[in-house]
């Protein structure tokens, strides 16, 4: 993909990443703020969480989060 | 009344305390962004694949793909996030016993599952309002052209089916003590509205219709007057399965 059609593309790109950063650093802030989980540890979960987009922190905050 | 708004406001703090809402605002808001991305971009990859010997012809993207790009999103993935979601709606409160003090200081049962389904509806309603908006903005900046008919009422058909999928989850969360029972369920039930769906008789009054036939309705291959019946069933059907578990909810040892 060239720089212009980067351009073009950019006004659906901002926002897509700053959807799936929103999700993805306040599923990462849980998992290091509350180090319970219902398996897993607190290195399994944060790459889940980071690497794997939407799903993985939809998959944490169903599954993986432990009671308080 | 008092009693239903003041469960109502607990239940949607619960909802931005465990990050639910934001969950499902963004997961959708995804898709919405993505839809019609992927339509604009799936020809160019595709061409960038290109190789020597093999010819390929790719038909301009238009309106449609991004508008099968969203209902194909929003009935698969989409839908599963929302059951994944609100699983939990009544096993948490049951396990964690926080709901034996309000029931106990005179809290109807039937408060308590009405207002969970208005929470539900809500939180779906406002998903996928911001989905389609999304969709449809991108869709009309990046195919000026493109017009498709039937567009909301489509729309609307999967956001009724929701809502009977959100009437089948509760059920299921009365019938079950765990949430992966109430999984369980609801995908059961999901399973056999397909299978029913092979019968070709039975398509009208089946309620999964209504996140089935989407594209046709779009393409106008499928008349609008055709879905009514289905429509009018998923209602009653819906209103059913609420009615049940209000009186399952009722008789339950909490």
């Amino acid at each position: 993909m060239d720089l212009a059609m980067l351009k073009e593309y950019l006004p659906f790109l901002i926002p897509l990443v700053i959807a799936q950063l929103a999700l993805g650093i306040t599923a990462l802030v849980h998992v290091l703020r509350h180090p319970h989980y219902r398996f897993g540890n607190k290195v399994m979960w944060a790459c889940i969480v980071m690497l794997v987009q939407t799903i993985g922190p939809v998959v944490y905050f169903a599954f993986g989060r432990g009671e308080e | 009344m008092r009693n239903y708004l003041a469960f109502l406001k607990k239940e949607i703090y619960e909802y931005t305390k465990t990050y639910k809402l934001l969950i499902m605002l963004m997961v959708f808001a995804v898709f919405g962004i993505t839809n019609p991305l992927v339509a604009k971009l799936l020809p160019e990859i595709l061409g960038s694949l290109k190789t020597e010997g093999i010819i390929m012809t790719l038909p301009e993207a238009t309106a449609y793909d991004a508008w099968t790009q969203f209902f194909k999103n929003a009935t698969q993935m989409g839908l599963i996030v929302m059951v994944i979601l609100f699983s939990p709606v009544l096993s948490s409160e049951l396990s964690r016993g926080t709901l034996i003090n309000m029931l106990t200081k005179g809290l109807s049962r039937t408060v308590v599952i009405l207002s969970k389904y208005t929470c539900m509806v809500v939180v779906w309603t406002i998903s996928i309002a911001l989905c389609f908006g999304l969709t449809y903005g991108y869709t009309v900046y990046l195919f000026p052209a493109g017009e498709t008919a039937n567009l909301l009422f489509s729309t609307f058909c999967l956001w009724m089916f929701g809502l009977f999928l959100l009437a089948t989850l509760l059920l299921a969360a009365t019938l079950t003590k765990s949430n992966y029972g109430c999984l369980l369920i609801t995908g059961a039930v999901v399973v056999a509205c397909m299978l029913v769906n092979i019968i070709p008789a039975a398509h009208r009054y089946n309620p999964i219709s209504l996140a089935t036939d989407n594209m046709g309705l779009i393409t106008d291959d499928i008349e609008v007057s055709s879905l009514y019946c289905t429509i009018l069933i998923s209602c009653l059907l819906s209103f059913l399965f609420l009615t049940i578990s209000v009186l399952i909810f009722r008789k339950k040892q909490v």
